[in-house]
C-alpha cells in the first residue's frame, strides 16, 4: 500500500492498484483460425479518501486498459462500444464518485446517501472485474451500466435498500471519452436489494437507457432489467451469484428485440487454493462488421441487426495465492472455457459456424493478477447501498483475486 | 478483375447450400392482402456464398453487389446476363479493401458503374463499361470525409454533368453527412458540395428536374433547388425548399413519381426503414408526399403490410405502379394511379392519411412458393422485374399484367 493512514479506526486514505498479465488462446476465433494472444489486462488504481467518514467521500478507479488493451482483448462472445468477441478497453476515468452518506442512528445500518460522479447507474449486479473470472461473461452489457455521469440517491431501512438514479445514456466510445453533455440525465434506473442475512443478497433493478449505441441521439433506446441472488459466506471462502437479466430495444414505444441473458458463478477458496465455476447462456445481437472483423460501425448504419444468437458458455478457473499479505498479492491462474454458440433465427445475415467455422468454441487463459494496496472493493454500489457495516472495513469481499 | 470459377463442385455446394435456406424455411411469414396476385418467376441466379445486395440492370446486364459475410466476404460485384429468363451469372469483380458493397448504378450513358464501399475506407469505385461484361477500374474516390462508409451512391445528371451523391455513414463523433462529386471526368472526381445532415443518418436520395430530395431519417425529407427549383440554388450551393417529417420518421429512400400518363409530379413516395434482422425479418411502411408545393409537403397516404417492411423502389410511372423491395415480403406491385389522397372516410387511418392497403391498391407480389427471400433491391426494365435477394440472389419475374 503505498499510502494509507488510519483516524480513528477508519481509513482516511486508501490507495491500490492491480493488474493482470494473461496469454488467451482461442480455437476458433475466427474463419476456422485459432489465435493467441496476450495482455496487460484490467491494469486500474483506485483509491478513496474519506476525510469525514461517510460525511464526505471521494471514490476514483483509473482504468488504464486503453493503452494496454485498444485492440480489444479476445472474449468470445461479448459485444459492446463497437468491439465484438473482443472485450472493449474501459474509459481512463472508470469511477470519479462524491458521496455524502447520513446514517439514522448509533451503529445502524440504515440511512440515506447521494453519490454524484461519473460511476455505476444503480442496476445490475457488481462489475465483473471484482467478480472471480478474468474474462468477462459476455451479458456485461446486459447487466451492468457503467461510465456514466450519475446522480445517485439510496435510502437502505434495515434489511432493504432502495436506490434510483439518473444519468446520461450514451455508452463510452473510446477510452478517452467521457459523458455527452447533452445527454445528462436523460436515462434512469432503480434497483432494490433484500439483504435476508449478513451474506446474502437479493436484487431487482429496472432501467431506461436512451440510445445507448448512438452518442449522438436518434438510436434505440433500451428497456432493462435484472434480478439476481447473491451469496458469500462469513469467512469470504465462498461466494455464490445467480443471475437474469434482459434488455429489450426500442423505437419509441415499440420494442424490437430482445436479449437474455441466465448466469451462475461460484468460487470458493481452501487455503492459498481458489476454484470457481461459471455457466452463462445469453443472447447477444450480431452486427455488421468492419474491416477488422473484431469491431463494429458506431453508431450502426440503420436499427437492423444482422443476426442473432445464444451463447452457452461455460468457464472454469482455478487459482493460487502465492503470496498473499496486506499490502500485496500474486495469483496464478488457468481459465478454461467452452462456448457453444447458435443462430435464434434462421435464415439470417449472420451465420456463426460460417463465421467461426464452428459452433463450438474453446478458450484457454493463463496468467496472473498482481494487486497491492486496498482489496478490491465490489463495483457499483456507492453510500448505504454498498452491503456492510457502518464500522466495517471496504465494502467488498476480501477475496485474493476478486 | 476475377473471372468466377466454373468448378462443378463449388457451383454445387451453393445450389445445396441456397436449398437448405428454402427448405429451413423463414421465421416470418407475410401474408398477401386478398387481391394480390402473384408476380410470375421467370428464373433466378443463386448467389450462394454471399449476402446480395442492391441490384442495377442495363441492357442485357445486371449487376448485383455483395453485403458483409457469409462464406465469403461482400467484396464481390457480379455480373450477369439478363437476356434469357434464367439469369446467368458471366463474371465477378473483387473490390480490395471494402467490406461491404451497398449501391451500384451505371451512368446514364452506359459508360462508367459507380460502386459504394462500405466501411472504413468509405470509397465509390468508378468502373468503365466500355465492355459491359468486363468492368475496368478507372478510379477509386475516398478522402477523409467519405471515410466512415458511403452507404448510398446515386448518379445522376445534371445540368449536362454527372454527379454522383454520396451518403456517407456517420462514425463515432462524426455525423452523417452528404457529399456530391462531380465525375464527369472519372478519372479525376472532384467534390462540389459536402454537408452534415440526417438525424441521426442521410440514407439516400433522389435528383430530378433540378431538384434534389434527402431521405433524412427522423428528419423526414427534404427538398432542395440545385437548379430547378426556381430559389437560385445550383449543385454547388443547394438551397433547401420544404420539409416534412413522414409518420414514424426513419425516412430511408424517395421516389419522385412522375405521371407518364397525367403528366402529374404530385406525389413522392419515401421508404421508412425501421428495424429488422437481416434475412428474417423487417419493418417500415410506404409513405406518400404530395410535394406539388415544394416549400410545403405533406404525408397524404401511406402503405402497410403486416410483417414485413419496405426498401427500394422501381414505378412504372406509364401505368402507375410501384415495384418495392419488401425484404422477407418479396416483391410488392401496388397501384399508384389517381389522386392517392384521396379516400373513402373507411380507407383512412386515424391521422387522415390513406391507407393504400385498405383501398386494396397491392396489385401482385412475388416470388411465389420459392422459400424464404429477403428482398433488398428492385427495377423494372424492359418489360421485366428483377430483384436483388440477399438469400438467394436474383430473380427475374413478369411485371404486372
Amino acid at each position: 500500500m503505498l499510502a494509507q493512514t488510519e483516524m480513528g479506526g477508519r481509513d482516511f486514505i486508501q490507495f491500490g492498484g492491480q493488474a493482470i498479465g494473461v496469454v488467451t488462446r482461442e480455437s476458433p476465433a475466427i474463419h476456422g483460425q485459432d489465435l493467441t494472444e496476450g495482455y496487460l489486462t484490467q491494469p486500474i488504481v483506485m483509491g478513496q479518501l474519506s476525510p469525514w467518514g461517510e460525511v464526505f467521500s471521494l471514490k476514483t478507479t483509473l482504468d488504464f486498459e486503453g493503452a494496454t488493451l485498444k485492440r480489444g482483448e479476445l472474449n468470445a462472445g461479448i459485444t459492446g462500444e463497437g468491439y465484438i468477441d473482443r472485450r472493449h478497453p474501459h474509459t481512463y476515468l472508470h469511477e470519479l464518485l462524491l458521496t455524502s452518506a447520513k446514517r439514522f442512528g448509533m451503529n445502524s445500518v440504515s440511512g440515506a446517501s447521494v453519490t454524484v460522479g461519473k460511476g455505476f447507474a444503480p442496476f445490475g449486479t457488481d462489475d465483473p472485474m471484482a467478480r472471480p473470472f478474468e474474462k468477462y461473461p459476455i451479458n456485461h452489457h446486459l447487466s451492468q451500466i457503467l461510465e456514466r455521469a450519475v446522480a445517485i440517491g439510496a435510502l437502505r431501512a434495515g434489511s432493504w435498500t432502495f436506490e434510483a438514479g439518473a444519468f446520461n445514456g450514451d455508452e463510452p466510445t473510446a477510452p478517452g471519452d467521457t459523458p455527452n453533455r447533452d445527454r445528462y440525465w436523460d436515462s434512469w434506473s432503480g434497483r432494490v436489494t433484500y439483504l435476508p442475512w449478513r451474506q446474502g443478497e437479493i436484487q431487482t433493478s429496472y432501467a431506461r437507457v436512451k440510445s445507448p449505441e448512438n452518442a449522438s441521439g436518434g438510436g434505440s433506446d433500451q428497456r432493462k432489467q435484472s434480478a439476481s441472488i447473491r451469496l458469500e459466506d462469513v469467512q469470504h471462502t465462498g461466494y455464490a451469484l445467480f443471475e437474469w437479466s434482459r434488455t429489450g430495444d426500442y423505437v419509441g414505444s415499440t420494442r424490437t428485440f430482445t436479449f437474455n441473458s441466465l448466469l451462475a458463478e461460484t468460487w470458493a477458496k481452501y487455503d492459498q487454493v481458489s476454484g470457481a465455476l461459471r455457466i452463462e447462456r445469453t443472447e447477444r445481437p450480431d452486427e455488421q462488421r468492419l474491416g477488422n472483423e473484431f469491431r463494429t460501425p458506431l453508431p450502426s448504419s440503420d436499427l437492423s441487426i444482422a443476426g442473432r444468437s445464444r451463447w452457452t458458455i461455460i468457464t472454469a478457473r482455478i487459482a493460487t495465492a502465492l503470496t498473499s499479505s496486506r499490502n500485496f498479492a500474486a495469483e496464478p491462474f488457468v481459465e478454461v472455457a467452452r462456448a457453444r454458440v447458435s443462430p435464434t433465427l434462421q435464415p439470417s445475415g449472420f451465420d456463426p459456424r460460417q463465421f467461426y467455422g464452428s459452433s463450438q468454441i474453446w478458450s484457454i487463459s493463463v496468467g496472473a493478477k498482481v494487486a497491492f494496496g486496498m482489496t478490491h472493493m465490489r463495483m457499483g454500489r456507492y453510500g448505504v447501498a454498498v452491503a456492510e457495516q457502518p464500522e466495517g472495513k471496504m465494502g467488498g469481499m476480501n477475496m485474493e483475486g476478486m | 478483375m476475377k473471372l468466377r470459377s466454373g468448378l462443378a463442385s463449388r457451383r454445387a455446394a451453393s445450389l445445396v447450400s441456397a436449398l437448405l435456406v428454402v427448405a429451413c424455411g423463414s421465421d416470418n411469414t407475410v401474408n398477401p392482402p386478398r387481391g394480390s396476385a402473384a408476380l410470375a418467376t421467370l428464373g433466378d441466379g443463386i448467389v450462394a456464398e454471399r449476402y446480395t445486395a442492391e441490384i442495377y440492370v442495363r441492357g442485357y446486364y445486371a449487376y448485383t453487389t455483395t453485403w458483409q459475410f457469409r462464406q465469403a466476404p461482400g467484396n464481390a460485384v457480379k455480373i450477369w446476363n439478363v437476356a434469357g429468363d434464367t439469369p446467368v451469372l458471366i463474371d465477378s469483380v473483387i473490390v480490395d479493401n471494402a467490406r461491404t458493397l451497398g449501391d451500384i448504378q451505371t451512368s446514364d450513358d452506359g459508360q462508367l458503374l459507380i460502386v459504394a464501399t462500405e466501411f472504413s475506407p468509405g470509397s465509390i469505385m468508378i468502373y468503365s463499361l466500355a465492355d459491359p461484361t468486363k468492368p475496368q477500374l478507372i478510379s477509386r474516390y475516398t478522402t477523409p470525409l467519405t471515410d466512415p462508409g458511403v452507404h448510398t451512391a446515386e448518379v445522376q445528371r445534371v445540368n449536362g454533368r454527372l454527379y454522383a451523391f454520396l451518403c456517407i455513414d456517420p462514425a463515432s463523433g462524426t455525423p452523417a453527412r452528404l457529399v456530391i462529386v462531380d465525375i464527369s471526368d472519372p478519372t479525376t472526381p472532384q467534390q462540389v458540395f459536402t454537408a452534415q445532415m440526417g438525424s441521426p443518418y442521410v440514407h439516400d436520395v433522389y435528383v430530378r428536374d433540378g431538384i434534389l430530395i434527402t431521405a433524412l431519417w427522423n428528419q423526414g425529407i427534404t427538398l432542395w433547388d440545385i437548379g430547378g427549383g426556381g430559389s437560385g440554388g445550383s449543385i454547388s450551393n443547394p438551397i433547401p425548399l420544404g420539409n416534412v417529417v413522414t409518420v414514424g420518421g426513419q425516412a430511408h429512400n424517395v421516389w419522385w413519381f412522375h405521371n407518364a400518363a397525367t403528366g402529374e409530379k404530385r406525389f413522392a413516395f419515401v421508404g421508412q426503414e425501421g428495424p429488422g434482422v437481416i434475412g428474417a425479418s423487417s419493418s417500415g411502411d410506404i409513405h406518400v408526399v404530395d410535394v406539388s408545393n415544394f416549400s410545403a409537403p405533406r404525408e397524404v397516404a401511406f402503405y402497410h403490410l403486416d410483417g414485413a417492411g419496405t426498401h427500394n423502389f422501381s414505378v412504372d410511372e406509364t401505368r402507375g405502379i410501384l415495384y418495392a423491395a419488401y425484404y422477407n415480403g418479396g416483391v410488392r406491385a401496388i397501384d399508384v394511379s389517381g389522386d392517392l389522397s384521396s379516400c373513402d372516410p373507411a380507407d383512412k387511418s386515424a391521422d387522415g392519411r390513406c391507407d393504400l392497403a385498405k383501398m386494396g391498391r397491392e396489385l401482385a407480389h412475388g416470388p411465389v412458393d420459392r422459400g424464404a427471400v429477403y428482398i433488398w433491391g428492385v427495377q423494372l426494365l424492359n418489360g421485366h422485374v428483377y430483384a436483388s435477394d440477399m438469400l438467394n440472389g436474383i430473380w427475374k419475374l413478369n411485371p404486372v399484367p
